[in-house]
């Protein structure tokens, strides 16, 4: 465990920015009690300091998890955003896109998100945006990147892809092996 | 009256002064060490340690001290100074030997030719002055030519012919030569002693310098595409325990940083994404070359009031 070089922890907030924007302050300002991004395995955590501080004493091969996992570095240093960070996402989320009830399924099985499924969506959300989604009773379902801005999906035609899937909530089952 | 008393006590004296060994110590004088090459008494060394290296320590020095008094001495106003002889001991070289150099182009030519290497007198008999004179440098004996007052002038010469000054233009052209000859020799060296590896290292080494020898020691320069990190510099990782405030701070100071730089990349996207032909900002540039879009519009004022003048 180790806190981000100042090149991770650029990559890793220029990912978060893409969906929180300047919420991001916000994780790393907090309030109630410091926080702060560790990394352990290739995985960044977020975790809060009094818990990090409990898991120096842990020995490396032997801490699994701590905090919450936000994502993980890919071999070639890009970095994976995990669904497990899906609550502080959507907690700040600036563009959001809600999701019809017959359109949940589809996307938590990991498919991209079609018009003919687009409850609503924030306005004047532009293109290639990070957005949380959610389903029409404002449960966080998972998130995305936009393929088309708002303002362009009113002309496609319903089949159309408006959210590209990145993460949702089905991940819990189907990749419980790895997220972790 | 008995004398084995004394006589007792003149010998303990003695035998504190002597020292025996089997193996005789062996005493550099020169670095002032001492040897002892015998092996360890193992009895005494179990029961006393401290006694025992006491005991080796004394005998050593003793020896040490007496080989001293044996020495030549000369005396100063601090006293007796005994002088050291050469050292004996063996040291290894420090460095590694110089490797030979590569021959010259003349000492190759030489040696097929079986020229033996003559060496000259660097100085010269001059009859005139009857003295020793050097045969190049400050009053060489190779500017002979220059500052005679007489100079015999061949028939065919021009009429601005100076002996002195062609004298003089020889010398330097024969200076020139040996320079160049010796620049090509080293330049010769450096060619047959560096394989391309060699080379390839030098240069990986010298982009590794350059590359940390800016303002901010390579910190903030920016990288270029497919630029390797550097090989050999170790990661550094701050410890894992800072302290929250710390981190906080580094991390606002990452974000305002990066607050800057999506600003500078929306602009350049906006502008791709309209699709325009045209960049405005670069067309207004130029057209007021580079004073900017208010120096334009003032110019532009002040042409169409001259040009309402010339209507009327």
């Amino acid at each position: 465990m180790r806190p981000l070089t100042e090149e991770e922890s650029k990559t890793v907030f220029t990912k978060l920015a893409n969906y929180i924007g300047k919420n991001l302050v916000h994780l790393i300002d907090r309030q109630d009690e410091p926080h702060c991004f560790r990394l352990q395995k290739d995985r960044v955590f977020y975790v809060s300091e009094s818990s990090m501080r409990l898991a120096i004493s842990v020995a490396r091969p032997n801490l699994i998890s701590l905090g919450t996992c936000f994502g993980k570095f890919t071999k070639s240093g890009k970095f994976k955003l995990h669904i497990t960070a899906l609550d502080y996402l959507a907690q700040y989320a600036k563009y959001k896109v809600w999701i019809k009830p017959n359109g949940e399924m589809p996307f938590l099985y990991g498919n991209h998100v079609l018009k003919a499924h687009l409850g609503r969506i924030t306005e004047d959300t532009p293109e290639h945006q990070g957005v949380v989604v959610y389903s029409m009773n404002d449960t966080p379902l998972g998130f995305g990147v936009t393929a088309r801005s708002t303002v362009d999906t009113r002309k496609l035609d319903p089949t159309a892809i408006i959210v590209f899937h990145q993460a949702d909530v089905g991940e819990y089952l189907r990749d419980e092996e790895t997220l972790f | 009256m008995d004398v084995s008393d004394i006589l007792a006590a003149h010998q303990a004296k003695q035998k504190a002064v002597l020292v025996e060994k089997d193996i005789p110590l062996e005493v550099d004088a020169g670095f002032l060490t001492v040897t002892d090459l015998n092996p360890i008494d193992t009895e005494s060394y179990e029961a006393d340690l401290e006694e025992y290296l006491m005991s080796t320590a004394r005998d050593g020095v003793q020896t040490l001290i007496a080989s001293l008094f044996s020495l030549p001495t000369i005396s100063t106003d601090d006293g007796p100074l005994a002088q050291l002889p050469p050292p004996t001991t063996q040291l290894p070289r420090a460095k590694p030997l110089p490797k030979p150099k590569p021959p010259t182009k003349w000492e190759q030519f030489a040696k097929a030719k079986g020229i033996q290497k003559k060496r000259r007198d660097k100085k010269v008999w001059n009859e005139e002055k009857q003295e020793w004179v050097d045969r190049w440098g400050w009053k060489g004996a190779n500017k002979d030519k220059e500052v005679q007052w007489l100079t015999e002038v061949p028939a065919n010469a021009d009429v601005d012919f100076d002996p002195a000054k062609a004298a003089r233009d020889e010398r330097k052209a024969r200076v020139a030569k040996n320079e160049k000859q010796r620049s090509a020799n080293l330049a010769r060296a450096a060619a047959a002693g560096s394989s391309s590896d060699d080379r390839k290292k030098t240069i990986d080494r010298t982009l590794a310098v350059t590359r940390t020898s800016t303002a901010s020691l390579g910190k903030f320069d920016r990288k270029l595409d497919g630029e390797k990190p550097l090989k050999g510099v170790k990661r550094k990782f701050e410890p894992t325990e800072t302290s929250a405030s710390k981190e906080k701070s580094q991390n606002l100071a990452i974000i305002s940083k990066l607050d800057k730089e999506p600003m500078a990349k929306k602009s350049k996207k906006s502008s791709d994404s309209s699709g325009d032909v045209l960049n405005v900002r670069k067309a207004i540039r130029s057209a007021s070359k580079g004073k900017g879009s208010a120096a334009l519009a003032r110019e532009g004022a002040s042409k169409g009031g001259k040009g309402k003048k010339g209507k009327r």
